[in-house]
């Protein structure tokens, strides 16, 4: 349970365990904690507890509210916190369990950095790891035919490249067992994947028939029907 | 093509509101989650505006072809139609949930999560923004079709720290990138070939933060009733604590192709009888 502590001309004049949802401050007799002194307003500020916090509201008092001597309209309150009102000084204390439950939800909300923010924090890491933060190209998969066919070098810069016979195909490939499409090349967040599409022709990788999807790694031989290429990758003029 | 989905979202244990919202449409084959952020209510609306924001323009792209200065900034030239609605669709809603958190003062700092699964009989897109994902399952195989943006995964990448020190971090929350908080945003995306079976799993990180790919993977390959492993999935992340709203959405390939395809297609009408 949370905790004020009013103090007056450095003396602790009473403690006040925080047993409700709100507790008001001021000079009236109606107020929780009640301060008899002129430069404090009838009602003069409250404090509200939302979930696991505490928020501090001046309710616009004449003399105002302040949290560690700044002036306030409304503030969440931390552990050790000094709220003055008028000469009179209350301290906000919360129990270990509760300074403990806060900085749990604290680190499991979810928050966003902005981008030079989260830029500085990583270079910033970087330097003092000694790694070398390299400016995060993503890489370009290619395929270079090696099958003495004039299809030469094509670079896979689409998400999705299409081999087969079919006109809309990024790669066309001739002959009379050609399916419309014989397999695709998908960029995927793991890297490059082909996949057979059935059909007739098979599909092999470094002298393997594949099934299904297969993840290029560089260098890797690919068969199509009499066709083959080799796949690489390298690094892509464009930014992230 | 015929498709089957199912989905939960759920509080929790810890947290008062659900700030996930999700969408599931198998008539258009369009999947969408997102899990918002923003004090009081605002998380809430800012997920709820992405979803539909997207949901709604790209099932009316579909329905009537757009031109192409109809869709809301550049086009994107290696990808498709389908793959440009989709990116179109949630720059928009990015730019509606910023200028809203930029005017309001009760949606200052709004801001969400958002990924979007297309599936058509010859592609399947994914695009995500944050760190709710979307993952493939095909086979005996579990593999993301999303990337991760927080601080972690950038950190991962770099090389700054290991996996084992990645599932613990404190900055595993704290996002790089979200719909609302900057008036551009970077998506990424990705095209696959689909495959009959193939299951599509897109949920927040309620349930990623608690249970591994492998534990993902085990659950729904036990089941075949998708509701019981939706529900499944969302008693796993709250037996470990529930810390955050958990949302899930399972969507199956039951049929690629329609039986009725091929040259007969066009005349099957002509003699088969109506009902």
């Amino acid at each position: 349970m949370a905790r004020i502590i009013l103090v007056f001309n450095k003396k602790v004049i009473k403690e006040y365990p925080f047993t409700k949802d709100s507790l008001t401050i001021g000079r009236n007799d109606t107020n929780d904690i009640v301060i008899d002194n002129l430069a404090v307003s009838g009602l003069h500020a409250r404090i509200d507890k939302s979930g696991d916090s505490y928020i501090l509201t001046d309710l616009q008092s004449t003399n105002g509210t302040f949290v560690n001597d700044k002036i306030i309209a409304s503030h969440k309150l931390q552990h050790k916190d000094k709220i003055t009102v008028g000469k009179h000084l209350l301290f906000f204390a919360m129990s270990q369990e509760e300074q403990a439950k806060l900085k749990v939800a604290e680190l499991d909300r979810t928050m966003i950095l902005d981008t030079a923010q989260h830029k500085e924090l990583l270079e910033k890491q970087a330097r003092e790891k000694g790694v070398e933060a390299s400016s995060q190209k993503p890489m370009l998969g290619v395929i270079n035919f090696i099958d003495g066919s004039d299809q030469g070098e094509i670079k896979l810069t689409k998400k999705l490249t299409k081999i087969g016979k079919a006109e809309t195909s990024e790669v066309r490939l001739g002959g009379i067992f050609m399916p419309p499409t014989a397999a695709t090349i998908s960029r995927r967040p793991n890297g490059y994947a082909i996949t057979a599409t059935g059909g007739k022709t098979k599909v092999k990788v470094n002298n393997q028939t594949i099934e299904d999807s297969h993840f290029l790694n560089d260098f890797d031989t690919v068969e199509i029907g009499s066709y083959k290429f080799q796949f690489y990758s390298q690094e892509s003029e464009e930014e992230i | 093509m015929k498709l089957r989905a199912s989905g939960i979202s759920d509080t929790g244990r810890q947290r008062d509101g659900n700030e996930d919202y999700f969408a599931m449409d198998n008539a258009h084959g369009l999947y969408i989650i997102a899990d918002g952020m923003g004090g009081h209510s605002a998380g809430e609306v800012a997920s709820k505006i992405a979803v539909e924001i997207i949901r709604r323009n790209i099932t009316n792209w579909m329905n009537k072809e757009p031109l192409e200065d109809e869709l809301f900034d550049l086009a994107d030239p290696t990808l498709g139609q389908m793959g440009n609605y989709i990116l179109s669709s949630i720059k928009l809603a990015n730019r509606v949930i910023y200028e809203m958190s930029n005017e309001y003062n009760e949606y200052k700092g709004m801001g969400t999560t958002i990924g979007v699964l297309a599936i058509m009989p010859s592609t399947v897109i994914s695009a995500n923004v944050g760190d709710s994902k979307i993952y493939l399952l095909r086979g005996s195989a579990i593999e993301p079709l999303s990337r991760e943006h927080n601080m972690v995964a950038e950190q991962l990448e770099m090389g700054l720290i290991s996996k084992e020190e990645a599932k613990n971090s404190p900055l595993r929350h704290v996002l790089t990138r979200n719909l609302g908080s900057l008036d551009t945003v970077n998506i990424d995306i990705f095209e696959i070939e689909p495959r009959e079976k193939d299951r599509f799993l897109l949920c927040t990180d309620g349930l990623t933060d608690l249970v591994s790919d492998e534990e993902i993977l085990a659950i729904i390959n036990q089941d075949n009733d998708m509701e019981h492993i939706c529900q499944k999935l969302i008693d796993e992340a709250n037996e470990r604590g529930g810390h955050d709203n958990t949302t899930v959405s399972l969507v199956r390939i039951e049929q690629l192709k329609d039986k009725r395809s091929g040259i007969l297609k066009n005349f099957l009408p002509l003699f088969m009888r109506k009902k």
